[in-house]
């Protein structure tokens, strides 16, 4: 037992930092910092507080239909879901991919103590994803329906075990898949396109799933008649998407008699047994997905052989750079799932979610917008300069680089190369993403070519300032002390900043397009656009030169 | 060749004195050891020279360019071999020479020339089409050692370079270092292995809490000395 809380508790602290960031508390400058970042995420509180309220009116339109407990469902599938999907990525990273692993295998510990040590530390960053989204669901159904004592007391319970079921799920898939993916010497391009065919299959079986179930629930002549005699029908029927997610809202929707009661039992219970029999699992798969990894096949020359051609191939320093971000960026699955897979993805599931449940909407609003007020085009144009901070290209790019940042400060290598490099690699997966994109909704709506190539240039014109920006932030504050490359990733608030800066200045320009749509004439708004665009490149452009040349010089 | 006039570096608000008013003159055509125990200021020290920390006071200079100054002019004849080769590990051996050759802009005959020869010499032209992750540290040190003699560095420095390397190569990097010299280049490294120093080095300095408490060659360092003996013994007695 000692070595199981011995486990967590240095996981925990190297996961979340807590020693590093209480001695960086002392610094003044990293003080300041993590205050603005507080600053920035009490900017968020307004929006969150507008969905909230929505919320509220969601909730009254289920009780107006008697289908209070459809409101609770809806809360714990969107964060079971969530959870889930999430858990896919960190069990991945966390079990398979983080280097501490080459420490903890020699130890003479069973697998099973290190998978539940990490387990426990992903539970928590768990409940940081989904509280925000269960809490207001909880609280607006408990307040707005007058509920009693036990019904939080329930809700405590609930929450708490929460991510239990979904997480175990994730763990046993990814440990299934390392142990059968643990082949060859490609095995990380392997895994990689197996993982985004995995994700995008998953997200079809969820949306055909829906269809299903609420085509079923639609059918049959007692529908309304049902409805009114069974309060929790809506429960029953949508919630065999997943069903723990139903145990917890008819544990809720019913507390006060016994069903709640052994619906809360039997929630507690599956997750508790299912924990138990990932352990046992984790025994016989986890070192089998693992080990290898680890090897990685001590190098005996057995690579390519190198000829002439190699030795000597000469190109620009900041295509040279472009090239390498580009090879780093594909090589290392989790910056491969994040910034490629995003980006391509994204489209993909926008278009598949529309086609996949016969759902129309998606298109009856594309063809509703008149062609020739450029709308669509403005659309689709600023879709994909969000994608250009999405893409977390420019937002990681020196954070990325690591404990290896001091090739870059060594070598005499011009600023001015350093940006182009970074803005080109950022451009050629942006190109892909674009791709994706036009691929996507010309099989939604159909767009002329002219109008097409025109939505990708400016799109693509407008990423530029947009992965500038990223680099402004992560220039001021790289996070360079990682082991593994998902920290530099994921756990980097510089993504988020970019997001939000990122939101602003896209939220600005998109605001004064069309504030001037149909005032001025469109072929105005597309050169304005491009000024804009070519502007603040160019003023990027001039702060990162400065601040690249600073940073570089006093980072320690 | 290389000049430090007296410069400091503090930590943790001005408390710790890493490099304390350390001033150095390394001519062209030496090599010049820099030893200390731990924690003393030597890699403190060469990060100053290669851009990697700023000094709080004094200047840097290498053949009279001022490192802070014109960095991009400095670097393009300093290389610079870390104590740790933290390197690009998702990017294949020859990859990264390329990209180091491409940032220093080394034409192509003078890559394919430096490339055979180092890459023969340190026993690693069959590895360099294998991903870096799956180097050992002796051949990610030999590998970086390689990219750092690429450009024909006029400044050669490097952080505890034996460490990780077999006798062969550890042989064969003394053996460069000569013939650098011997070209009228200059070496600058710290070490702890001090038969490497008193054997190779022409001149030889000893920092101990930021301050140089020694300097000179093997003969006027031993003629300080009580025990004038080995450099292991005047090296304890300076550090006591």
């Amino acid at each position: 037992m000692d070595k199981i809380i011995s486990l967590i508790k240095t996981d925990f602290n190297t996961t979340y930092g807590l020693s590093s960031i209480a001695y960086s508390f002392k610094s003044k400058k990293n003080r300041w910092q993590i205050i603005v970042f507080g600053l920035a995420m009490l900017s968020l509180i307004p929006t969150y507080f507008m969905i909230v309220k929505g919320l509220g009116s969601m909730y009254d339109v289920y009780s107006q239909i008697g289908q209070r407990s459809m409101f609770l469902l809806s809360g714990f599938l969107a964060s079971q879901i969530l959870i889930f999907v999430f858990g896919l990525l960190y069990v991945m990273s966390k079990y398979y991919f983080s280097n501490d692993m080459g420490h903890l295998v020699p130890l003479p510990i069973k697998p099973s103590y290190i998978i539940g040590s990490k387990f426990v530390t992903l539970m928590i960053s768990e409940y940081l994803t989904s509280l925000p989204i269960i809490l207001p669901f909880i609280i607006i159904y408990g307040l707005k329906g007058k509920e009693g004592v036990l019904y939080w007391i329930y809700s405590i319970l609930l929450i708490g075990f929460l991510p239990v079921i979904p997480l175990v799920l994730a763990s046993v898939l990814i440990m299934i898949f390392m142990k059968y993916t643990n082949i060859g010497a490609r095995k990380d391009l392997i895994r990689t396109i197996s993982a985004l065919i995995f994700i995008v299959g998953m997200i079809y079986f969820q949306l055909k799933m829906q269809t299903i179930a609420r085509k079923a629930l639609l059918e049959g002549e007692d529908f309304l008649i049902n409805l009114i005699s069974d309060s929790n029908l809506l429960v029953k029927k949508l919630g065999l998407i997943f069903p723990p997610s139903q145990w917890a809202t008819l544990s809720l929707a019913n507390y006060l008699n016994f069903g709640g009661f052994s619906n809360l039992l039997f929630f507690v219970l599956i997750g508790v047994i299912s924990f138990i029999i990932m352990i046992i699992l984790s025994e016989s798969l986890f070192f089998d997905g693992l080990i290898g990894n680890i090897e990685v096949s001590a190098s005996k020359g057995k690579g390519k052989k190198i000829d002439n051609k190699d030795l000597s191939r000469e190109t620009r320093p900041y295509w040279a750079l472009a090239k390498k971000e580009i090879i780093m960026i594909f090589k290392t699955p989790v910056y491969l799932l994040n910034a490629v897979g995003g980006v391509i993805m994204i489209p993909i599931i926008l278009v598949m979610s529309s086609v996949a449940s016969g759902d129309q909407s998606l298109k009856a609003a594309l063809e509703m917008m008149d062609p020739n007020s450029g709308l669509l085009l403005l659309a689709g144009a600023g879709f994909i300069v969000a994608i250009g901070m999405i893409n977390s290209i420019g937002t990681t790019t020196f954070s990325r680089e690591g404990k290896s940042l001091w090739i870059q400060r060594t070598l005499p290598i011009k600023v001015s190369d350093q940006i182009i490099g970074r803005v080109l690699s950022s451009m050629l997966i942006q190109t892909l993403g674009t791709v994706a994109f036009l691929a996507s909704i010309a099989f939604v709506v159909r767009l002329n070519v002219f109008d097409m190539v025109l939505m990708a240039f400016l799109g693509l014109l407008g990423s530029i300032p947009m992965t500038q920006l990223g680099m402004v932030i992560d220039i001021l504050r790289p996070m360079l002390e990682w082991d593994n490359p998902q920290k530099a990733m994921k756990q980097n608030l510089n993504v988020l900043i970019g997001m939000g800066v990122g939101t602003l200045f896209l939220g600005a320009i998109g605001f004064l397009t069309i504030k001037a749509i149909n005032k001025i004439d469109l072929y105005l708004i597309y050169i304005l656009l491009i000024g804009v665009f070519v502007l603040s490149t160019i003023i990027l452009f001039n702060i990162l030169e400065k601040l690249i040349k600073k940073q570089f010089e006093i980072l320690e | 060749m290389l000049k430090l006039k007296n410069i400091s570096k503090s930590y943790g608000k001005g408390t710790i004195k890493a490099v304390d008013d350390v001033s150095l003159d390394i001519r062209p055509g030496e090599i010049f050891g820099f030893l200390g125990p731990n924690g003393a200021g030597k890699t403190t020290t060469i990060k100053m020279v290669v851009g990697l920390l700023k000094p709080d006071t004094g200047t840097i200079s290498v053949n009279n360019i001022d490192v802070w100054e014109e960095p991009l002019k400095a670097k393009s004849i300093i290389s610079y071999v870390p104590d740790n080769p933290e390197v690009y590990d998702r990017l294949k051996g020859i990859e990264y020479l390329n990209f180091i050759g491409d940032m220093y802009g080394i034409p192509k005959e003078q890559r394919q020339r430096k490339l055979e020869h180092y890459l023969e010499l340190f026993n690693i032209k069959d590895a360099v089409g294998d991903l870096i992750a799956s180097y050992s540290h002796g051949m990610k040190q030999k590998l970086v050692l390689t990219s750092a003699l690429l450009n024909d560095p006029k400044l050669f420095i490097l952080d505890e370079p034996m460490v990780g390397l077999d006798p062969k190569s550890s042989f064969n990097l003394k053996e460069i270092m000569r013939n650098m010299c011997n070209e009228g280049k200059t070496v600058f490294f710290s070490t702890h292995v001090l038969e490497v120093a008193e054997k190779l080095c022409d001149r030889i300095a000893i920092i101990n809490n930021g301050k140089i408490i020694a300097l000179g060659t093997m003969e006027e360092l031993r003629s300080h000395a009580v025990e004038r003996k080995s450099l292991e013994n005047i090296f304890l007695e300076l550090t006591e």
